[in-house]
């Protein structure tokens, strides 16, 4: 069976989980194709409106990746990403995107297996699912 | 860069900027100039008429306007102030994009851009219950409008705007009417329309317009005045050989209440109305809501300073612009609400529902006399005497997601 294609962006907090993310690079393990990562100072720092403009703008998954609650070196971090989760899940419910499409996912430091593994997990899962049906019939202009 | 372009011309003309006397009225009754911004209607018709290559005053004007419809209202030569903002913002954001500040960094329109994608299927029905009466066809549509989004969205807030939808079906069931409630209709587009995104409201017109037919739909209910202003006005001028009316939903209470046969429970408090701008300056609704709040025993209606053809903004329109001075017009909304010694400030509109109440959350102005915001439609819904001796109750659980 064909692959869908898919397109799947991470977020990832840069402390934690970004230090994962480098020593899998450096460990030389493969990332799942269509994956893009962006890097942000902490997952607080991202809001309903940010996650929403990555399906408007032709996501088929999004995946935030997150430092566990107790090691966010800001203080509320993971639980504002909680918060805005939950309620882009309802939001991409109501769409008909599908609230799975979007998902949260915590690390330690020191987890840069788990975090390639949970990559391909949910690059199956949207592969699976298949297209956003939200996805905009042609690029959009950055807006 | 000069904006002396054909299209800009001909909106000058179209919207009569030449006739401006330069009276300044329209400035000094602008809510955004009065809480101390830069941005004058008055010196933004000079500059596009006389000096268009300011185009860093112009860009940033067309921008900043609330597009409350004040100014128009005072202006002595009939300039079409809101019309002409519209249209140059059409024209800015084809070519430039669009530079005005976005509130909540843009989720509103991202979700309603979401929407012209012709192969969703959205699940935005959770909220009906079986105590009230829909179709799924039939001639006569509810416009529920984006309120499911909205609940979810500024949850934060404690608002909930779901209950005018639910409230407005209620009146409506109340009235034998059964409305076609549409699972997969889209927003109205007013406020893509509004931030000039032309296309893409012409994309949620088509697909409306397409989910109006499939269902049989010749009339479309409505309670927000955004979207009667979106399907109603600027609907047709997308779609040729538009055929479906548009009704506002107090239209069709004031009609159907006057016929007699309905009353409504006393309630002894002390209330206030804000205009909505779409409602009041652009549909000329003034008197209808307050016609239907007197019908209620009890009730005592009083005005602010600002009422019905000079009522202040809530503060923003079409999720744009909200900054500190939207914050202080809103406080001296709240501020008038609050010198009347009225316990509710009641409105017609969902947005101003959502603006006063995330105003009324300031600290602030918090230890101040409490004031309740309610929509129209709920207190209506509330009160009205039914037939049988129960009020349908809603029973929204607040998860539901599946």
């Amino acid at each position: 069976m064909a692959r869908a294609k898919v397109n799947i962006l991470g977020i990832a907090c840069n402390w934690s989980p970004w230090s994962c993310y480098n020593a899998a690079g450096r460990a030389g393990l493969e990332m799942p194709p269509n994956f893009r990562i962006m890097r942000v100072m902490c997952i607080g720092r991202i809001n309903q409106a940010l996650i929403l403009r990555a399906f408007e703008h032709g996501a088929d998954g999004v995946i935030l990746l997150e430092c566990e609650d107790a090691d966010c070196r800001y203080g509320p971090g993971p639980e504002v990403g909680h918060s805005n989760v939950a309620r882009v899940r309802r939001l991409l419910h109501y769409l008909g995107i599908g609230q799975k499409r979007l998902k949260e996912k915590t690390f330690q430091a020191d987890q840069p297996r788990e975090l390639v593994d949970a990559l391909w997990d949910f690059a199956a899962r949207i592969e699976r699912m298949g297209p956003n049906p939200g996805k905009p019939g042609q690029e959009r202009k950055a807006s | 860069m000069k904006l002396d372009s054909p299209e800009i011309k001909r909106i000058i003309k179209e919207r009569s900027l030449y006739m401006c006397l330069e009276c300044g009225k329209c400035s000094a009754s602008c809510p955004r100039l009065l809480t101390g911004k830069e941005y004058s209607p008055r010196l933004l018709a000079h500059k596009l008429i006389a000096e268009p290559d300011d185009l860093a005053y112009i860009q940033n004007s067309v921008w900043e306007c609330l597009t409350c419809g004040l100014c128009e209202e005072r202006c002595p030569s009939g300039v079409q102030f809101s019309q002409a903002i519209l249209d140059l913002r059409a024209v800015l954001a084809e070519t430039m994009g669009l530079t005005g500040f976005r509130a909540h960094d843009g989720a509103v329109h991202s979700w309603m851009r979401i929407m012209t994608s012709p192969r969703l299927e959205q699940n935005r029905l959770d909220w009906l219950t079986p105590e009230i009466k829909v179709a799924s066809e039939g001639p006569v549509a509810f416009f529920t409008g984006c309120v499911p989004y909205f609940d979810v969205f500024f949850s934060n807030l404690g608002v909930d705007t779901l209950s005018l939808s639910y409230d407005a079906i209620r009146l409506l069931n109340f009235l034998d009417i059964e409305p076609v409630v549409l699972g997969n209709e889209r927003c109205c587009g007013h406020d893509l329309l509004w931030t000039g995104d032309r296309d893409n409201f012409a994309a949620l017109c088509r697909l409306n317009y397409q989910e109006f037919k499939d269902h049989g739909v010749r009339e479309v209910i409505t309670n927000c005045p955004e979207c009667y202003q979106a399907l109603g006005t600027y609907m047709p001028q997308v779609i040729e050989g538009f055929d479906i009316k548009v009704t506002l939903l107090i239209d069709l209470l004031e009609r159907e209440i006057t016929k007699g046969g309905v009353s409504f429970q006393p309630l002894e408090q002390r209330v206030t109305y804000q205009d909505p701008c779409r409602l009041g300056r652009m549909a000329g609704r003034y008197e209808e809501p307050r016609n239907l709040l007197r019908r209620i025993p009890g009730l005592d209606l009083v005005e602010m300073t600002n009422n019905r053809h000079s009522a202040l903004c809530c503060g923003n329109s079409a999720f744009i612009n909200c900054d500190a001075f939207s914050k202080r017009i809103q406080m001296e909304r709240l501020g008038q609400a609050r010198a009347t010694a009225a316990e509710t400030l009641v409105t017609a509109c969902p947005k101003c529902l959502i603006h006063t109440s995330c105003a009324l959350r300031d600290p602030v102005a918090e230890p101040q006399a409490p004031l309740r915001v309610r929509g129209l439609v709920s207190i209506l819904a509330e009160q009205i005497e039914w037939a049988q001796d129960e009020t349908p109750r809603r029973k929204r659980e607040a998860g539901g997601a599946g």
